[in-house]
C-alpha cells in the first residue's frame, strides 16, 4: 500500500530524473558524433579512459568545486546576518524583506547580462569610475585572478536571498518562548544566539547547503552569459565543458561523460560533508 | 511584602495593556492573576520576569527596585504554558544549562538535578528528549529547571492549560508541596476560576488592565465587587437578573431551591452530574440556572424560590456592588 502511494512520485522521478541518468551512462560507453554520422558506436570506456587524461576537466573540475564552495560559504554567511537582521521587528521591515529577495527573483541570464555590462572594460560604470579617478584599467572581465570572483560575486549576489528565506523561515520556527526561557535561565542575548538559535537553525543551514552547493556545482547560465568560461578558460565550470563537447564539438558522447563525471563528484563532494558533519556529532536527528 | 508592583502602565502600540496596575505579594503567598484572554495578566507577569519593559511604574522584588534590572540577572523561575524546554537538549541537559551559565561546580550542579528529577520523578527521563516525553512529563520538567534557578519569585503562565483535567489535578499538589507556600511569593495566571481557587491565597480578577477585585477565594465568592467579578467566579455562574430600579440582582445558582411555595416556571434544560443537577429553569424574572441534590425529583409544575438574603446587588449602570443594607 505504502509503495502504491508512493508510485506516482517514484514514477516521476524515474521519468525525469532516471531515465535521463541511465541514458548518459549508456552514452557514455558510446562514441557518438561527427566521426561516427551521430550515429551510437559502443567504444568501450574509451571516453572515461579520455576523462582520466584530460587535463581541462580536472582543471574545471577544480575551478567549479572552488566557485561552488567560496561562493556558498560567503552566501552563507550573508544570508545568516541578514536574516537575523530581517528577523528583529523595526518600521519597514516588510519592504526591506521583499526588496532583499529581488535579486532571487530576476533570470539568471538577465543579471548576469547586467553584470557583464557593469563590468565591461572599457564602457561598463566601475571602469569609468576608475578611470575618472586616474587609475589603471582593471580589466575585471579580463584578467583570469579576477574574473572567478566575479562569478562569485554575481553568484552572492543572486542567490544570497535565497538562503536568507531559508533561514528567515527556521528563525520563525522557533518559539520566542525558547528565548525568554533561556534569558531567565540567566543568558544574554548573544550567548542565546550560540547555543539556542544555532542549534535549532542547524536544519535550515543544512538543507540550503545542500541546495546550494547542488545548484553551484551544475552552474552553467551564468558563465556562459558572463564570461563565457573565459578569460582562458579561468571561469569555465563542469556544465560548460560538457555543453561545449555537445553543442559545440558535437562529441555527444564525451559530453554525457563529463556531465556523469560532474554528477559523481558533486555526489561524492555531498558525501564527504555529510561524513564530516556527522564525526563532528552535528547530524543527530532534531526532532521537535 | 517581598513583591511589590507600583502604578504599572504599559501600552502597546494604541492599546493601554496595563493601566495603573499595583499588587503586593508577600513571602510565601500565592496571588492568581484571573482573567480573560487579553485583560492583561500574561503581560504582568512579563514585565515582573524583565522579559518586557513598563512604560511606568515601579517593580520591586525584597525591597529593590527591578525596573531596569535585565531579565537575566532577575532571578525569576518561570513555568510558560507552553513548557519552553530547548527541543535540542535532552532533559538533563535541559536543566543543566542554566546551572552551567550561573556557574558552580560540576560536582554540586549534578547533585542538585539528581536530586530535583528524583523528587519529580523524572530519574528515568533524564537522557530523553523533550519530544519523547507525555505533556504532564515535559510540565514537570519545566516546574524542575524553575525550581533549580533557586528564584527571588515563582511566575507561573498559565502553568497546567495544555493539560487534560486529569492532569491538572494530579499535579496540583505538586505545586503545593513544591513551589507555593515556600519562601518566595507565587504568582499564578490563569484563565481558569477552579484552579485559581484550588491553589490561590488570594485572587486578583483582572479587567482592562486594571484589577477589578482582589481578595481571598472566599471573599470574591461571597462578595463580588461587580457584576464581572461575580460572573468570573462560581460556576455555574451567577444569575444576574433583568434591571428594576436601576438594580441588578445576583443569586448563585445554588441559592435558587425548588419550592412549592414559589413562583411558577418551567424546565428549558437538565444537565445531571451525579452528585447533583443544573437546571435552567424559565420564570417572570428571567432564565435561570439552578443547582439542587442529584436526587432531586421535578415535579409536573414546579417552581422556584431564593432566601432574599442570598441576593446580591449591583448598580445596573457601572455594574459595581451596591451596599447592602
Amino acid at each position: 500500500m505504502t509503495m502504491l502511494l508512493a508510485a506516482p512520485a517514484l514514477l516521476l522521478i524515474a521519468v525525469v530524473f532516471g531515465w535521463p541518468m541511465l541514458r548518459y551512462a549508456w552514452l557514455s560507453f558510446h562514441a557518438d558524433s561527427v566521426l561516427t554520422g551521430l550515429e551510437p558506436v559502443a567504444n568501450g570506456g574509451a571516453n572515461w579512459l579520455r576523462l582520466v587524461a584530460d587535463q581541462r576537466f580536472w582543471l574545471d573540475a577544480g575551478q567549479t568545486a572552488r566557485f561552488a564552495l567560496i561562493s556558498v560559504g560567503l552566501e552563507l554567511l550573508l544570508a545568516m546576518a541578514i536574516a537575523l537582521l530581517l528577523h528583529q521587528r523595526w518600521r519597514g521591515r516588510g519592504a526591506v524583506r521583499a526588496l532583499t529577495l529581488l535579486p532571487w527573483a530576476l533570470p539568471t541570464t538577465m543579471m548576469a547580462l547586467g553584470w557583464r555590462w557593469i563590468f565591461n572594460t572599457p564602457y561598463g560604470p566601475i571602469e569609468v569610475l576608475v578611470r575618472s579617478l586616474g587609475l589603471n584599467s582593471l580589466d575585471l572581465l579580463s584578467t583570469p585572478s579576477i574574473t572567478w570572483l566575479v562569478t562569485v560575486f554575481a553568484d552572492v549576489w543572486k542567490t544570497t536571498p535565497f538562503i536568507t528565506l531559508i533561514l528567515l523561515a527556521g528563525l520563525q520556527s522557533i518559539p520566542e518562548d525558547l528565548y525568554s526561557a533561556f534569558r531567565l535561565e540567566g543568558g544574554t542575548p548573544l550567548q542565546g544566539l550560540r547555543r539556542v538559535t544555532l542549534p535549532l537553525l542547524l536544519p535550515y543551514i543544512l538543507l540550503s547547503l545542500l541546495f546550494r552547493l547542488a545548484q553551484a556545482f551544475g552552474v552553467f547560465d551564468l558563465v556562459q552569459v558572463l564570461t563565457g568560461g573565459g578569460p582562458a578558460g579561468s571561469t569555465e565550470s563542469i556544465a560548460l565543458y560538457a555543453y561545449l563537447n555537445g553543442m559545440r564539438f558535437l562529441d555527444f558522447g564525451y559530453s554525457a561523460t563529463v556531465m556523469l563525471a560532474g554528477f559523481l563528484l558533486l555526489t561524492a563532494l555531498i558525501l564527504a560533508g555529510t561524513l564530516l558533519l556527522r564525526s563532528c556529532g552535528l547530524l543527530r536527528p532534531l526532532d521537535r | 511584602m517581598t513583591l511589590q508592583l507600583r502604578a504599572i502602565n504599559k501600552r502597546f502600540g494604541k492599546r493601554q495593556v496595563l493601566n495603573q496596575l499595583c499588587l503586593d505579594v508577600a513571602n510565601g503567598e500565592c496571588v492568581a492573576l484571573l482573567g480573560a484572554s487579553g485583560c492583561g495578566k500574561s503581560t504582568a507577569l512579563r514585565l515582573i520576569a524583565g522579559l518586557d519593559h513598563p512604560d511606568q511604574g515601579s517593580i520591586r522584588i525584597n525591597g529593590a527596585e527591578m525596573v531596569d534590572v535585565p531579565a537575566e540577572r532577575r532571578r525569576v523561575g518561570m513555568v510558560f504554558q507552553s513548557y519552553a524546554l530547548f527541543p535540542h537538549l535532552n532533559v538533563w541537559e535541559n536543566l543543566e544549562l542554566g546551572l552551567r551559565m550561573r556557574g558552580g561546580t560540576a560536582g554540586a550542579r549534578d547533585e542538585r538535578i539528581r536530586s530535583v528529577l528524583e523528587v519529580l520523578q523524572l530519574s528515568g527521563q533524564a537522557r530523553q528528549r523533550p519530544s519523547q516525553l507525555s505533556g504532564g512529563q515535559r510540565q514537570r520538567v519545566a516546574l524542575a529547571r524553575a525550581l533549580l534557578r533557586d528564584p527571588l519569585v515563582y511566575l507561573l503562565d498559565e502553568p497546567m492549560s495544555n493539560l487534560d483535567a486529569q492532569l491538572r489535578e494530579d499535579l496540583r499538589p505538586q505545586l503545593r508541596r513544591l513551589m507555593i507556600g515556600g519562601e518566595q511569593p507565587v504568582v499564578y495566571v490563569t484563565h481558569d476560576q477552579q484552579e485559581a481557587m484550588a491553589l490561590a491565597d488570594r485572587i486578583a480578577v483582572m479587567r482592562e488592565g486594571c484589577i477589578e477585585q482582589i481578595g481571598t477565594p472566599r471573599e470574591l465568592y461571597l462578595q463580588p465587587a461587580s457584576t464581572y467579578v461575580a460572573q468570573f467566579i462560581g460556576r455555574p455562574q451567577m444569575n444576574l437578573l433583568r434591571a428594576k430600579d436601576g438594580v441588578i440582582t445576583g443569586i448563585r445558582p445554588d441559592d435558587l431551591r425548588l419550592d412549592s411555595a414559589g413562583s411558577p416556571c418551567t424546565i428549558l434544560s437538565r444537565e445531571w452530574f451525579g452528585a447533583n443537577q443544573m437546571l435552567l429553569v424559565r420564570c417572570d424574572r428571567g432564565d435561570l440556572r439552578l443547582v439542587c441534590p442529584g436526587e432531586t425529583e421535578i415535579e409536573a409544575e414546579p417552581r422556584v424560590s431564593w432566601p432574599s438574603a442570598s441576593e446580591h446587588h449591583f448598580d445596573a449602570v457601572s455594574g459595581r456592588r451596591l451596599p447592602s443594607d
